[in-house]
């Protein structure tokens, strides 16, 4: 817990340290970790491994872009708006992919999130087409709050919904809700046959992640000013399940750290040279053969040492 | 257009992409059969096959060369990628294989770009098939012909492969239960290789066979990589049968589709995924619900 | 526990460390160079194009240094991938503009990379040359005032195919273009064109982009009994359709006709792309004493002619390199202010950056692929052009009144 609150001192003094381009790549690694922790939900605690959680941030960064856009609800309405959103869809989709379990239910995920992008790509007065939704304004308000508008407020826009979204997930898979989602992990028969209609509880969870998802997509689209069809490409799904397997899944900060790491290495690679992919795949393999249990892993290994 | 004339043209082109389709979504279902992982890379080793197939073409001036020494070589980079890496994974859980194929596509990718640059390459149609046949008057190009044909050819080849020959056994046997073939002194670690180098050698050959068409370029891996997973999925992973039917399909469901409504050409395959997903969720020749 | 905190915390610092340290290890004063930010796809599908285009750059910046640079100051550029998607050509050039402190940018490869970055130019108080993005709404209804378009626009690319139709006798045209914006703007530019010369537009097929089997529209195009298609295609794509074309024998029975005729695709596709007719934005035949140096110093360098992106994106360099010895400096607003109306003679002869719109006036060019002897791929052989005032569109427009 201590760990916790050292790290959210050390991200709210940050804008103080930090040059300005430090800070937008920060802001963009906190909007990651966000989508990758809501990922670990899914996989990391109940097992659901989800190939298609491009989808939720995908929603939540068009229909926050959207309603940007398109009307005058102040910004931190469009994006909870666009979480909300990102949830409800999430509850038809999880009903639909829950009938299936294990690599069928990846397959489903990943079908109904490549639909998604279809449909994006078709749906030119909504989504912009291939053009994406370019321009979106970070709107003030409510009550004449401007302060979203600044690089630094933004940031701790940003920064709130990552430490309260993580506040939610420690507490929600210690309750008892999280004990059964860790049964459906250990096993499901098993967990079913004490009582519980696990098929609920998975798409209660799914629900929840894309919500936190799309809140992460939902804060993406108004930093960038941006919203395009490749958020909800099948290839950021599958970019957004390794940041969680980097990370260490099933930990909460790990899959942060995994965003961040992820982020930052691909970044820093490409300024230094043009064959950045290169690298990137190989320090991926390293990572796999030397480092099985994540970041997160690897740090607390070496304390535990 | 009349229409029987149309429909066999319609019929021939999607048997000729069915063909394609298939030689990129068998290797990946028989990998995922035997090794229960999910090659991410499958897509640049199809990739890989275009280039090589280029080059040994160019070298060699003959398409055929490049049609042999594209899939071996890639072949052999997989069987050794399986050996160096994978072998090592086994005992970790899937998300290691994703990984660490994910890593190699990003590398193999970098390496192709930078051997043969970014610029598409061409590779000629083979002399022999560069002509066209009429159909009721409609010219039909003869290598879309030995296309469909090479299909049928491959598919009744890996079928008499899996079934009559010792390795074929092995492989199904493994994919029912390694731990039996293991215990039987087996070298089940021989059959993993072999499946990978197979399974990435065929794709390969998709790559030199679609590479007259396309033409070689780095944009092919990331088009064939959800070609191939959809194949694989609507046909059930690990089934063979499953991926020849289910590249039929597609091929004649993306053919007719995009005649008849060209503004869901993009949806139609994952419509047709999805449908066949929540009807079967096993795929349709899959064991697993 | 004390342990973790510890170590988290240093983890945060050091990612905050690795992404700062590049300003700290830039030169801050090194005779005070002029910047200008390329931020180009160098890998992904565009990568070609990409390539053509940095190579211009660094052409035209070798050139200009080694005369004693702009203003008396070196030229450098700060060159990065894109990879071709518009978040991260946003995110590349806030980055430039942070911590390079760059004011000005070329070489954006894609339109939608572009349209995704104008809106940001006035809070970054940048200036933007294109130097490739043909969609013709960047200089209508997307125009900002810090984005300028040195190339030709692909409304103005369609125009020359369709002055040149005006005087053809083919009658029905049908359509093929790749399904996003640049597709579908181009084709209605051509339909009203073809329309207003008297011919009969058939109709238009849009294709996915990525798509990899075109015979089913190559069913549709020879089923429409058009005796012209135009394409609006453009990479991996146009490759596809030209190879595959070739092979149902399209072309004897149907005129291509296409948007934009440039030599990588030819390399490509070979000889499937005998024949086709289009517009190019830059033939290097032209014949004018700027252009004869241009080439001739090109083809010193690179070892042969320089390519339709690579003349185009020259343009762009040398209206940018004019703006700034006009202003005297790369300040937004004088800048903005210098370039505004701007003569230059350049490669493709004397052209204007109109105030209005920002759009450069400039000749359309229609070429026809050929194979000549001697030469290993086919080329593109200029068989009419037009002057600026017929091909540039109205103010502010993307269709044409006449």
């Amino acid at each position: 817990m201590r760990a916790v609150v050292c790290a959210a001192i050390v991200l709210a003094i940050a804008p103080f340290g930090l040059p300005l381009f430090a800070m937008t790549l920060l802001t963009e690694a906190l909007i990651l970790g966000l989508l990758a922790m809501s990922l670990d939900l899914m996989v990391g605690y109940t097992r659901l491994i989800s190939f298609g959680h491009a989808a939720a941030y995908g929603l939540g960064a068009y229909t926050s872009g959207y309603l940007l856009l398109h009307t005058s609800l102040p910004l931190p309405f469009a994006v909870l708006a666009a979480s909300a959103l990102a949830g409800a869809v999430a509850i038809g989709v999880a009903w639909v992919c829950t009938l299936a379990t294990g690599i069928s239910f990846s397959m489903l995920t990943l079908a109904f999130a490549q639909l998604l992008y279809a449909v994006a790509f078709k749906w030119t007065s909504v989504t912009g087409a291939s053009d994406g939704l370019a321009g979106i304004p970070r709107r003030a308000g409510p009550f004449g709050i401007t302060m979203f508008q600044t690089k630094d407020g933004y940031y701790y826009l940003v920064l709130f919904c990552l430490l309260g979204a993580y506040a939610f997930c420690r507490s929600l898979v210690r309750s008892p809700f999280g004990a059964v989602l860790r049964g459906i992990r250990e096993n499901e028969a098993k967990t079913l046959s004490l009582g519980y209609n696990t098929r609920l509880y998975k798409i209660a969870v799914v629900a929840v992640s894309f919500a936190l998802g799309g809140l992460a997509g939902a804060l993406y689209s108004p930093f960038a000013g941006f919203a395009n069809t490749d958020l909800l490409f099948w290839l950021f799904s599958g970019q957004v399940l390794i940041m969680v397997i980097v990370g260490g899944q099933g930990t909460l900060h790990g899959p942060i750290l995994g965003a961040a790491f992820f982020m930052l290495l691909e970044h820093v690679l490409s300024l230094y040279t043009e064959s950045w992919a290169l690298f990137f795949g190989l320090i991926f393999i390293g990572f796999v053969m030397f480092a099985p249990e994540g970041i997160w892993g690897l740090l607390t290994r070496r304390v535990r040492a | 257009m009349d229409l029987l004339p149309f429909l066999l043209t319609q019929c021939l082109n999607a048997l000729s992409q069915a063909a394609l389709l298939f030689f990129l979504g068998v290797g990946l279902t028989l990998i995922f059969g035997i090794m229960r992982i999910v090659n991410f890379a499958h897509g640049t080793f199809y990739m890989l096959g275009a280039f090589i197939g280029y080059s040994s073409a160019r070298v060699t001036g003959s398409f055929w060369a490049g049609l042999v020494i594209g899939p071996l070589i890639a072949g052999a980079i997989g069987a050794a990628f399986e050996m160096g890496l994978l072998r090592r994974l086994y005992r970790r859980d899937a998300s290691a294989f994703l990984m660490v194929t994910f890593g190699l596509t990003l590398v193999l990718g970098e390496i192709i770009r930078l051997i043969w640059g970014v610029d598409a390459l061409q590779l000629e149609v083979p002399e022999v098939f560069s002509g066209i046949v009429f159909l009721f008057d409609e010219p039909f190009p003869t290598y879309r012909l030995f296309l469909a044909g090479a299909g049928v050819v491959v598919a009744v080849g890996i079928w008499q492969f899996l079934e009559r020959t010792r390795l074929g056994l092995l492989i199904r046997a493994t994919s029912q239960n390694a731990e039996m073939v293991h215990a039987l002194g087996v070298d089940v670690n021989l059959v993993r290789t072999a499946i990978f180098g197979i399974g990435c050698g065929l794709a390969a050959l998709g790559g030199v066979l679609a590479a007259p068409l396309v033409t070689a370029s780095l944009g092919m891996a990331g088009n064939a990589i959800i070609d191939a997973f959809v194949i694989v999925i609507i046909g059930g992973m690990g089934s063979f049968l499953g991926s020849l039917l289910a590249a039929v399909l597609v091929a004649f469901v993306q053919v007719f589709g995009t005649y008849y409504f060209p503004d869901f050409a993009l949806a139609a395959m994952y419509m047709l995924m999805l449908l066949v997903l929540v009807i079967r969720p096993g795929g349709l020749l899959g064991k697993e619900a | 526990m004390v342990n973790q905190a510890d170590i988290l915390r240093r983890t945060m610092l050091q990612a905050a460390a690795a992404a700062g340290f590049a300003t700290l290890a830039g030169p801050a004063a090194a005779a005070d160079p002029i910047k200008i930010g390329i931020p180009v796809a160098l890998t992904g599908p565009l990568g070609g194009v990409g390539a053509q285009m940095r190579r211009a750059c660094e052409f035209w910046a070798k050139e200009v240094n080694a005369k004693g640079g702009l203003l008396g100051r070196p030229v450098e550029l700060v060159i990065e991938d894109t990879a071709g998607n518009p978040a991260t050509t946003v995110r590349t050039v806030q980055e430039m503009v942070e911590r390079d402190g760059i004011r000005v940018i070329t070489a954006i490869v894609a339109s939608n990379e572009a349209l995704a970055t104008v809106p940001k130019l006035a809070e970054w108080d940048t200036i933007f040359v294109s130097g490739d993005n043909g969609d013709g709404r960047l200089t209508a209804e997307s125009l900002v005032p810090n984005f300028f378009r040195a190339n030709v626009s692909g409304p103005m690319g369609t125009r020359a195919v369709a002055l040149w139709l005006r005087d053809s006798p083919m009658k029905n045209f049908y359509g093929l273009g790749m399904d996003y914006a640049w597709g579908h703007n181009s084709m209605d530019v051509f339909a009203a064109e073809a329309k207003r010369a008297g011919k009969n537009f058939m109709g238009a097929v849009f294709s996915p982009t990525g798509t990899k089997d075109f015979s089913t529209y190559i069913t549709k195009i020879r089923q429409s009994g058009a005796e012209g298609v135009y394409l609006v295609l453009a990479g991996d794509d146009n490759n596809a359709f030209l190879a595959q074309a070739k092979q149902y024998r399209l072309g004897d029975k149907v005129q291509m006709l296409t948007e934009q005729v440039d030599q990588m695709s030819i390399n490509a596709t070979g000889d499937s792309a005998i024949g086709l007719i289009g517009s190019s934005r830059y033939p290097f035949s032209l014949d004018n004493p700027v252009n004869k140096a241009f080439v001739a110093a090109w083809q010193a360098e690179y070892g042969r002619p320089p390519d339709l992106f690579e003349g185009d994106q020259y343009q762009s360099c040398k209206v940018l390199q004019a703006g700034i010895e006009k202003a005297g400096s790369i300040e937004a607003a004088k800048l903005r202010t210098a370039l505004e109306g701007l003569a230059v003679t350049s490669v493709k002869g004397p052209i204007v950056m109109r105030a209005c719109d920002h759009q450069a006036e400039q000749p359309g060019f229609i070429v026809k692929v050929v194979k000549r002897e001697g030469m290993e791929h086919p080329v593109p052989e200029v068989i009419a052009s037009y002057p600026a005032d017929r091909v540039t569109p109205p103010c502010n427009k993307m269709v044409y009144d006449d």
